[in-house]
């Protein structure tokens, strides 16, 4: 245990005990010379000078469309602000300033209260000054020592689209705020950080580093000159996001859904690029800037349609008929499935005691696969699907991606769902559900819920029969990642010439989304969503393509009726729009 | 001091604890003027420091009461847990930017190394203590203190703490000097680490180049075993600008970042040159007690903990700082006596790696507060605001005077 004896010399005491003794008297010395000898110099400096940091806060990186175009650009606006330890007089001088700058002293006092943060840091209490405050202020300079004015950045939105869901919003840093991030000192109150969207996810690179100034300041506080000693450091402004929304072609989406509720988005499928996405009802983009009335404000957030969710990723829906295609694929699995083979429709169908009808309640009469495609029967898929286990289908959902997010560039996305058996067992029961709930399923109905931008990446996987890279938002976008989805060709073809025939055959429930041309070939699939909510939900899908191009439209419309007569129109509009006028061409290719 | 509870307590030597408490007392004068304008919460490191003074004196009592014997035999055993301690705060989220600390859902959260670094201490006295002076002439019984050392530090360093990292390796040297290692073979190991720094100064890596061969030289080694260690040391001096430059600037950026943590966007020189004014200006008595917070000195971001010297300085003066510096003279002159007089190895050792802590944290504290030496995030003991730091100082102080009393059992 402790039996080894100490053996340390009186030799190796001293030399230990001298350094420690040494040590320490250098240490006296140096404050010594620094307290005793110097003192008067740093008692004068403490005294007459100060040195003040100032952050110099960096600009924010824009949002420019593809071909360049400002989104979203900064603008410098006059933040006055109050050092709470250089103030000779706090309430005489902040009533002093209100009247000279003419505004609610009881403004700048709450404000006062809300961003103090320590007695020499600079607290802000107004924001953009006008030109006219801010030479106000400076007349009054020697009164008012303390208060100072400091210039920053807000965002500022130049065009005519809005696209507040797509590039979301940035706020500013607070204490509450502050206090809640990974890593606080990255960030000071006062500065600007995205907050949702585009500003959000793409945050590190849109943000820059801030600079320093050191000025030194009399004891007004009035700056008397930078200070030599120590460099500034310069800041680094944020990286510019260049994103692969067409500004044009979005304004024109945007205007097409006026007074409408749902979302629209419009998607180049050989590259996955998202090329315009609108959410509607939406909001102005200044909305989080300060600019906005309060009038505004509160009608935004009293409006019952919600025009803060981002309806693309964050609103959940029934598909409908439109993924009578994934049916299509599952019932194909079955080597000795024959999708010539006609079944009977008379309007309804019988399973058990329960009878599932058809949309068309006088029957679409004999049906083949193709044919129940281009009309949405929906009594052919209840036929054709009986001996499909629920399972057998949630797994075709989930091949195109259904119940998954599709890693968008959006920060919040939900899943949607994708009912198996175990959650039916779950939710109703072992013996609570029969197969009915198959037949809904067969059809896009029941528990079924998706997001628009899952449909997005499901349209462009079917236009470009199972091979088109991952939908996104930033156009230096170099991570390829494909989803290669490998089926029968035969298939593949069978399906498009389905598709064809939903918006070329007589009788296709998508004709209003031809346009007609000689050389654009359109595809599409109508969806009539029944929900809790009131009418039908009104879905198109489809793509259109030529020689060169090859895009994908997704529309949905809250409660708007059938997507044949509602939703198919709007697609035409913007096939249309997409491909009659060559200067309106949008590139694709050139990467 | 004498307390008449039972001739037990009396065996410990009071005087040393007092001093322990007139440092504390002195930074709580000091924490309660730098947060006179706060309001009263926990984010006060007043009400903060306050509160953690009643588990600090528990740890205390614990420390002064665990048998030595006890100490001794897990040793190797803590040693483990501390290790895995340091480890954990790599699996929980960031904390401020660092993996420094865990958190028990309480306002507070605990810095494990504060802890590790006592117990590395006590893992290499306990190795050193196995061995005879005459043992100690070998190489390998250099190498596994080291180790000991070593591997904690490593994972300290990266979580990233450099300050702490500097501590727990620093006793070794004195431990090992103790333990009868020729000074000369301690100024071996250290001799390549100081040819790779000095190599980025031409000046200074010449004398440096002649201190190497004239220490060589008097020491009269084998002739090709000194030449070995001479161009080895220079080949590596001159290797490392080179190295250096290969890096791409990111890279340098990184390695920086490890050993300047603290890099904060104020600048380290705003920082020495706020605190070297705020010390000057306060002259022989200071500016007087809570009158100091009328200069800038608020500007300093960790004015209650690695800067509080300066807020001392200004309000208190030259008197006050002479004041803690005999005391901590005191104290640490004190650990080093009780070490001496030890009557076993394993106490001796203990002991002067402990006071060589106290004496790591007071020197780098001091001299990094009037720009002796870069800034250095590392608390002043008993002085700074830092509940961890606290609880270790005082469980420090405990086994100080525990290992004191000679171990008769």
């Amino acid at each position: 245990m402790l039996k080894a004896e100490n053996a340390v010399t009186i030799r190796q005491y001293w030399v230990t005990t001298g350094i420690v003794i040494a040590l320490l008297f250098l240490l006296l010395g140096r404050y010594f010379l620094l307290q005793i000898v110097n003192h008067d110099r740093y008692k004068t400096k403490a005294n007459n000078n100060r040195i003040r940091t100032k952050t110099i806060p960096a600009p924010r990186g824009l949002i420019l469309d593809r071909n360049g175009q400002i989104i979203v650009d900064n603008y410098p606006s006059y933040v006055l602000t109050a050092t709470p330890g250089e103030m000779t007089d706090r309430p005489k001088q902040l009533a002093l300033l209100a009247s000279v700058i003419n505004i609610d002293s009881k403004i700048l006092s709450d404000n006062y209260k809300k961003y103090r943060r320590g007695q020499f840091v600079p607290a802000r209490l107004f924001r953009d000054l006008s030109f006219d405050q801010i030479s106000k202020v400076e007349e009054n300079k020697r009164a008012l020592s303390g208060i100072s004015y400091e210039k920053h950045s807000e965002r500022f939105y130049p065009g005519k689209a809005k696209l507040s869901h797509l590039i979301g919003f940035v706020k500013e840093v607070d204490k509450p705020i502050r206090e809640r991030l990974n890593d606080p000192r990255d960030y000071i109150i006062g500065d600007l950080i995205g907050w949702s969207g585009i500003e959000k996810q793409f945050e590190r690179k849109l943000k820059g580093t801030s600079g320093i100034e050191y000025l030194e300041v009399d004891t007004y506080g009035r700056k008397v000159g930078t200070f030599e000693t120590l460099e500034n450091i310069t800041p680094t402004p944020g990286e510019n996001f260049i994103t692969t929304i067409d500004l044009d072609l979005q304004l024109f989406l945007e205007n097409l859904m006026t007074k409408k509720k749902g979302a629209i988005i419009v998607s180049n499928a050989l590259t996955g690029e998202i090329l315009a996405a609108a959410s509607a009802p939406d909001f102005p983009p200044e909305l989080f800037t300060g600019v906005i009335l309060p009038d505004e404000w509160n009608e935004i957030m009293k409006d019952p349609d919600n025009p803060l969710l981002n309806r693309m990723v964050q609103g959940l829906y029934q598909p409908g008929s439109i993924t009578k295609m994934i049916t299509a694929f599952a019932l194909f699995e079955n080597p000795e499935f024959d999708p010539s083979r006609k079944f009977n429709c008379s309007g309804f169908y019988q399973f058990g005691d329960r009878l599932f009808g058809c949309w068309l309640d006088s029957g679409h009469g004999n049906m083949d696969l193709k044919e129940a495609i281009e009309q949405s029967c929906d009594v052919y898929f209840y036929k054709t699907t009986q001996n499909l286990e629920v399972d057998h289908l949630g797994k075709w959902f989930r091949i195109f991606g259904f119940g998954e997010k599709t890693n968008l560039d959006f920060p919040i996305e939900l899943k949607g769902l994708v009912p198996t058996k175990s959650y039916f067992n779950n939710r109703y029961g072992r013996y609570g559900w029969s197969k009915g709930a198959l037949l809904n399923l067969a059809i896009g109905q029941g528990e079924l819920l998706v997001t628009p931008m899952q449909i997005v990446k499901y349209i462009n996987l079917l236009a470009t029969h199972g091979n088109t890279p991952r939908v996104h938002l930033n156009r230096r976008n170099i991570r390829n990642l494909k989803s290669d989805l490998k089926l029968n060709a035969d298939i593949w073809d069978y399906i498009s010439e389905s598709m064809y025939g939903v918006v070329n055959s007589e009788k296709g429930t998508g004709k209003k989304a031809n346009i007609h041309y000689d050389n654009v070939q359109i595809y599409g699939k109508t969806g009539s969503a029944e929900n809790p909510h009131g009418k039908t939900h009104a879905w198109f899908i489809g793509y259109a393509k030529n020689d060169q191009k090859l895009i994908s439209v997704t529309i949905l419309l809250e409660n708007a009726g059938s997507g044949g007569s509602v939703a198919a129109p709007l697609a035409g509009k913007i096939f249309k729009y997409l491909f009659n006028d060559t200067s309106k061409k949008i590139v694709i290719h050139e990467n | 001091m004498k307390i008449n509870i039972s001739p037990e307590f009396n065996k410990f030597p009071w005087s040393y604890f007092t001093l322990s408490l007139v440092l504390l007392l002195i930074g709580m004068l000091t924490l309660y003027s730098i947060s006179y304008q706060e309001e009263f919460s926990l984010a006060n490191s007043f009400i903060k420091q306050s509160i953690f003074i009643i588990p600090a004196l528990f740890l205390f009592v614990i420390a002064l009461f665990l048998p030595r014997t006890l100490i001794h035999k897990y040793a190797y055993i803590v040693f483990i847990i501390g290790i895995i301690s340091v480890i954990i705060p790599y699996s929980l989220p960031l904390r401020a930017g660092t993996h420094r600390w865990i958190s028990f859902g309480l306002p507070f959260a605990i810095q494990p190394s504060e802890f590790v670094k006592i117990i590395c201490i006590v893992a290499v006295a306990r190795y050193l203590s196995d061995k005879k002076n005459a043992q100690m002439k070998s190489i390998t019984a250099l190498i596994i203190p080291f180790l000991i050392m070593l591997i904690p530090t490593l994972i300290v360093l990266k979580q990233p703490d450099l300050g702490t990292a500097v501590v727990m390796m620093i006793p070794i040297i004195p431990m090992l000097y103790w333990a009868g290692v020729r000074p000369y073979h301690l100024f071996l190991i250290g001799a390549p680490l100081i040819s790779i720094l000095a190599a980025f100064h031409p000046l200074a890596f010449t004398i440096w180049g002649m201190v190497l061969g004239i220490i060589l030289y008097l020491s009269k080694p084998k002739f090709l075993i000194g030449a070995i260690l001479y161009f080895t040391n220079i080949f590596l001096g001159l290797l490392s600008p080179i190295l250096w430059n290969a890096l791409a600037p990111y890279q340098q950026g990184r390695i920086l970042t490890l050993f300047n943590p603290d890099r904060d966007p104020y600048g380290a020189a705003y920082q020495i040159l706020q605190s070297i004014t705020a010390i000057g200006s306060g002259g022989m008595w200071g500016k007087g007690w809570i009158e100091g917070t009328q200069t800038h000195l608020k500007f300093l971001p960790v004015q209650e903990s690695d800067f509080i010297l300066s807020v001392i300085g200004e309000e208190l003066g030259f008197a006050m700082i002479a004041f803690i510096l005999f005391i901590f003279g005191a104290l640490i002159i004190k650990t080093i006596k009780f070490s001496i007089s030890s009557n076993d190895r394993f106490s001796a050792l203990v002991l002067i790696g402990i006071g060589t802590i106290f004496f790591s944290h007071v020197f780098v504290n001091t001299a990094m507060t009037v720009g002796l030496i870069p800034v250095k995030g590392l608390p002043l003991p008993f002085i700074s605001a830092g509940g961890s730091f606290l609880l270790s100082c005082f469980f420090m102080i405990g086994l100080v005077m525990n290992f004191s009393r000679d171990y008769n059992a």
